[in-house]
């Protein structure tokens, strides 16, 4: 890999800083012509971003990362420069005069997997922090990128394996005198292994949420408040508000970040009957958005006695008991998943808040996984198929109980991995001595 | 000077592989050479007398399923039967017999000198002809050209075969027989990847200086297995006990001491043996912390006092097998009429192969056995039989047949060895196939007894008993589909009381059978069926049972059969391919699999690394169709 790259490594334009990253072997010589001298190694140096002998460009931090201790394994110099997007393309520019081509997209972290800084589960970690949106889902691709996902499924797949390696010689050697079905410890290993894999399903459920985040739809009878809900929630007048009922014709949207919880809001035409067309439009549409939402807040006044929302909601759906200034009762929480709130004020808004991010299975930072969907559907079928294992361990079937354990082993094997036959064997050759 | 008639095949080797090979060869119809270098061991047991064990008599079924010879041999020769694994679910149970070596040898000997279409000839094969990278003739010591339209190759141990017993080597196919060293040195100039295996055999005891008293007795099985699909009790000639005993740490210590006499330790032998078989030094090495080993004691037949002490193969002097020998535990005074050796030999890169095991660089040459870097006789057999067929097969201008991983062990087989190679001797396991809850010993014949017959393979005879078998068992499985078990009914109180399954409302039999308390003997009791349907029964509720997991599978392999049948050219590029880790490319770039599936089954492959080759294989076929 000879070539140099280079790229602006900050998406454009916004923020206040804005980063120039460049990989290959050329960047000591960039650094040289840039800078006038190589920066010491990870150590933040402020320099001024100059032609050679000329006028600067900008001005801010320089560092440098020689190889192989570096984000991509080669020699790595970042310039942490002002926002600015022609201050960044003229750094950009003059970088490109030196032998140094622009980094394709994804390159540097193509370079970082090529040599071996990343595994898979890392790589495609990388993808997400890139493209996460939030703070709290990039701190949730930060965890999983330093590798503790993979190292957590990678650590379950080393637990079934060991399992395995007692079921299967069992099987394959039953003259050796190894039969350990019968074993308490079995059950207790497949009983924690069990309780790892749920966690894991959980925390990268909650990673995966908190970037793509939550689809909430504001639904229920016209002149509820509906409108006046989605306002208070954006802080800003998205809707119009009249007390005139089937003022919102269409749906309008908007969304919000609860506690980095990307939120998309849809307000919904409320629900009547009518003839104009306009609205029947603006119906048809709420239905739709109803169908993809993750969940509904179903606004009722709170004065009303029947606040059930229409049965045929198959999603989630939190009741919210607007207008309560009218009835004078509290706002806040109710239990169960309803609220009482004022949408006028908005008072009882940060309890409906906290049950979004209920709804969401947040957790905070420190404990959600940049899950993919693709691995969240391998640890659920492993999970399944340990809780089946179990179930045949208790009836003594060992041969289903290694069956199952295969297929576990088999979906871990799809984020980290797969442990062949042979792998297999070969483990138990060196656990048991084997061999008439 | 050459032989007065060609062949279409040629089988060079009497041992396991070399007689199925032979046997399939002819029974298709092929006209067939078995050329040995001795006819009194075709059909040698060179080392442990036994056929069969876990996963091994699987493969055995499927040979007998197929129309081979190793089972009905099995029970000619069986002094002493055992059901493995029974109490741990009838996917993983096995059948192994004790095998009298002398009567085993006479009833395969029997089956060829029988069979239509195949002539036995007596002379040590040392050359081979080749015209354009096709083989046409083999040449034998007395310098007779033998012309044959395909060769099968089964040289088992005596390919470069070199003896150790301590610090003393020698060249030897087997104690006792000479190498094949022309034909080892001949092979070598072809463009075959070439390598050394090793395997060791343990000291053999005469009997009467043994005393069995101190020895724990294991009789045989009762009831009392058979091999063969069309096997019987009264086929089973007298039978005999096992006996059990022990090495110790006076035993383990005497072997320390030697261990600068094993050339295992000392570098002589390069070639790798096998993990799962190691030798008595290396177990006293390697498991340092055990202060015992267990030894199985078995006969080598009924006319001999001959004994294999199964568990002690060793390659130390003389002098310290028989020190060591006469510290284990009822062998005190024993005599060793034969001492342990260690083998090496040749073997070639099954990788080499196709699956129909003919090698990729030399066309009609197949091989067979060890040769391929297996060990076992049934797995020798099994490749034989396949070769042996394939090898008629395109003589006769037809397609290859090899089974699937999913359809039979022997598929297990052949597609570890023809897509991972050997770095061991290869020896099957169950754990080895993932479909391993269909393919079981019981319906080896349904799996492939009707493609045998197709085949040409299975004679009329044997299909007649299959048919009756398999017509019997549908039934049986009709009648429990079938069958209403009514709420109060008679039938569903009996079936209550003999199950202490509780019924209550109408249930079809087949739905009652699932519940993992009713066997086959409660439907054969409760009057539904006869007695003498108890058999099928039992299989039948075998498929009831694990139902659920076959479905489940049955699924898989769709799946796997439309993504992983994506063919990867011949030429791709895989170290060219972006994304791929290093350690995978250079495994791909070795291996070079000819299709997805083969090669999701790379040790660290992952669905994203899979993806990107079903990617790249398309853009790849996409380039070459424009081009």
């Amino acid at each position: 890999m000879s070539e140099t790259i280079c790229a602006v490594a900050t998406p454009p334009g916004r923020g206040g800083i804005g980063i120039v990253r460049v990989s290959g072997p050329a960047c000591r010589d960039v650094a040289q012509a840039l800078l006038g001298f190589v920066p010491s190694p990870r150590i933040a140096t402020l320099a001024d971003f100059r032609v050679i002998d000329g006028e600067v460009l900008d001005s801010g931090i320089a560092l440098y990362f020689p190889a192989p201790a570096s984000y991509t394994g080669e020699d790595v110099l970042e310039l942490q420069g002002h926002g600015s997007p022609i201050a960044l393309d003229r750094v950009v520019s003059y970088i490109l005069e030196q032998d140094v081509r622009l980094a394709n997209p994804g390159e540097f972290t193509e370079r970082a997997f090529r040599n071996d800084k990343l595994d898979l589960a890392q790589a495609e970690a990388v993808a997400d922090l890139i493209a996460s949106a939030s703070a709290e889902a990039a701190r949730a691709a930060t965890r999983s990128l330093s590798g503790e996902f993979s190292r957590r499924v990678r650590e379950l797949d080393q637990s079934v394996l060991t399992l395995r390696i007692y079921i299967e010689s069992a099987i394959d050697f039953a003259e050796e005198e190894i039969d350990f079905l019968g074993d308490r410890e079995q059950h207790d290993q497949l009983a924690a292994m069990e309780g790892l894999v749920k966690e894991l399903i959980e925390r990268s459920t909650a990673g995966l949420t908190m970037q793509i985040g939550l689809d909430v739809a504001i639904a229920g009878d016209p002149n509820v408040g509906k409108s006046s809900l989605l306002n208070q929630l954006l802080g800003e007048d998205r809707a119009i508000v009249t007390s005139t009922a089937g003022t919102t014709r269409d749906t309008l949207h908007g969304e919000l970040s609860i506690d980095g919880l990307p939120v998309r809001l849809t307000d919904t035409a409320g629900l009547r009957l009518s003839e104009d067309p306009i609205e029947v439009l603006g119906m048809k549409r709420a239905e739709a958005a109803l169908e993809k939402a993750d969940c509904v807040l179903w606004v009722v006044e709170d004065a009303d006695e029947n606040a059930a929302p229409p049965e045929e909601y198959r999603v989630k759906t939190l009741i919210v008991r607007n207008k309560c200034d009218l009835t004078g009762s509290r706002p806040g929480f109710l239990g169960e998943e309803s609220f009482r709130t004022c949408a006028l004020t908005g008072a009882g808004l940060a309890e409906l808040r906290e049950g979004l991010k209920r709804v969401a299975g947040f957790r905070t930072g420190s404990d959600a996984f940049a899950g993919r969907p693709r691995h969240i559907t391998s640890l659920k079928r492993a999970h399944g198929a340990l809780l089946n294992a179990a179930r045949e361990l208790s009836a003594r079937q060992g041969e289903l109980v290694a069956e199952n354990l295969r297929v576990a082993h088999d979906c871990l094997g799809e984020i980290v991995g797969v442990t062949t036959s042979d792998d297999l064997l070969g483990e138990i050759f060196a656990t048991f001595c084997i061999g008439k | 000077m050459k032989y007065p008639t060609a062949f279409d095949v040629i089988v060079i080797g009497g041992g396991h592989a070399g007689v199925e090979a032979a046997l399939a060869s002819a029974r298709v119809g092929a006209s067939t050479l078995l050329l040995t270098q001795a006819i009194e061991t075709i059909g040698q047991m060179s080392c442990n007398p036994a056929i069969g064990g876990i996963g091994k008599s699987h493969l055995v079924r499927e040979i007998d399923a197929l129309g081979g010879a190793m089972a009905i041999a099995a029970d000619q020769a069986g002094i002493h039967f055992r059901t493995l694994n029974n109490s741990k679910g009838p996917a993983v149970r096995a059948t192994r017999a004790q095998a009298d070596r002398v009567l085993y040898r006479n009833a395969i000997r029997q089956v060829v000198e029988r069979q239509a279409n195949l002539t036995v000839y007596q002379d040590m094969m040392i050359d081979l002809t080749l015209k354009s990278d096709r083989i046409v003739s083999v040449t034998t010591r007395l310098g007779t050209e033998i012309e044959g339209a395909a060769v099968v190759l089964t040289t088992g141990t005596f390919l470069g075969g070199r003896i150790f017993v301590g610090k003393q080597q020698h060249s030897g196919g087997r104690a006792g027989d000479p190498a094949s060293l022309e034909l080892s040195e001949k092979l070598r100039t072809l463009p075959l990847a070439a390598g050394r295996l090793k395997t060791g055999t343990p000291p053999r005891i005469d009997g009467s200086t043994v005393d069995f008293s101190k020895l724990e007795a294991q009789p045989g099985d009762e009831p009392r297995p058979v091999m063969s699909f069309l096997g019987s009790r009264d086929m089973h000639p007298q039978q005999v006990s096992c006996h059990i005993t022990h090495t110790n740490a006076e035993t383990h210590e005497i072997i320390r001491r030697a261990l600068d006499q094993s050339p295992m330790f000392t570098g002589e032998i390069e070639g790798v043996g096998p993990r799962y078989c190691p030798s008595i030094e290396d177990k006293v090495v390697r498991f340092a912390e055990r202060d015992q080993h267990q030894i199985f004691v078995e006969p080598e037949g009924l006319q001999t006092t001959e004994l294999y002490p199964n568990g002690i193969s060793t390659s130390l002097p003389f002098d310290v097998q028989h020190e060591a020998v006469r510290t284990i535990r009822g062998f005190e005074n024993a005599h060793i009429t034969r001492p342990g050796y260690a083998i090496e030999y040749d073997f070639f890169d099954p990788r080499g192969l196709m699956p129909s095991l003919e090698t990729k660089n030399i066309e009609n040459l197949f091989f067979a056995g060890q040769i391929n870097g297996t060990t076992g006789y049934e797995e020798a057999a099994a490749q034989g039989l396949v070769a042996g067929l394939n090898a008629a097969r395109k003589v006769a201008g037809q397609t290859a047949w090899v089974p699937q991983r999913h359809e039979a062990y022997i598929g297990v087989l052949i597609d570890d060895l023809t897509t991972m190679g050997a770095n061991e001797p290869y020896r099957m396991f169950t754990s080895r196939a993932e479909y391993r809850l269909r393919l079981r010993q019981d319906n080896a014949d349904l799996r492939l007894t009707p493609v045998g017959r197709e085949l040409g393979l299975v004679p009329e005879d044997r299909f007649n008993v299959f048919t009756a078998r398999r017509d019997r068992l549908d039934v049986c499985n009709k009648v429990l589909a079938r069958t209403t078990v009514h709420l109060n009914s008679d039938l569903a109180n009996k079936l209550s009381n003999e199950t202490g399954e509780g019924i209550s409302k109408d249930v079809s039999l087949l739905d009652f059978a699932k519940r993992p308390g009713v066997r086959a003997e409660h439907l054969t009791a409760s009057g539904v069926f006869s007695d003498k349907d108890e058999a099928f029964l039992v299989q039948a509720l075998i498929d009831v049972k694990y139902d659920g997991y076959l479905r489940r599978q049955d699924q898989a392999i769709e799946r796997s059969r439309e993504q992983m049948g994506v063919r990867l050219p011949g030429d791709m590029d895989f170290a060219g391919i972006d994304g791929l880790s290093n350690e995978l490319r250079e495994k791909l770039e070795n291996i070079r699999p000819s299709t997805l599936g083969r090669a999701a089954s790379i040790p660290g492959m992952t669905p994203a690394a899979l993806s990107l080759l079903s990617v790249h294989a398309k853009r790849h076929s996409g380039i070459r169709k424009t081009a």
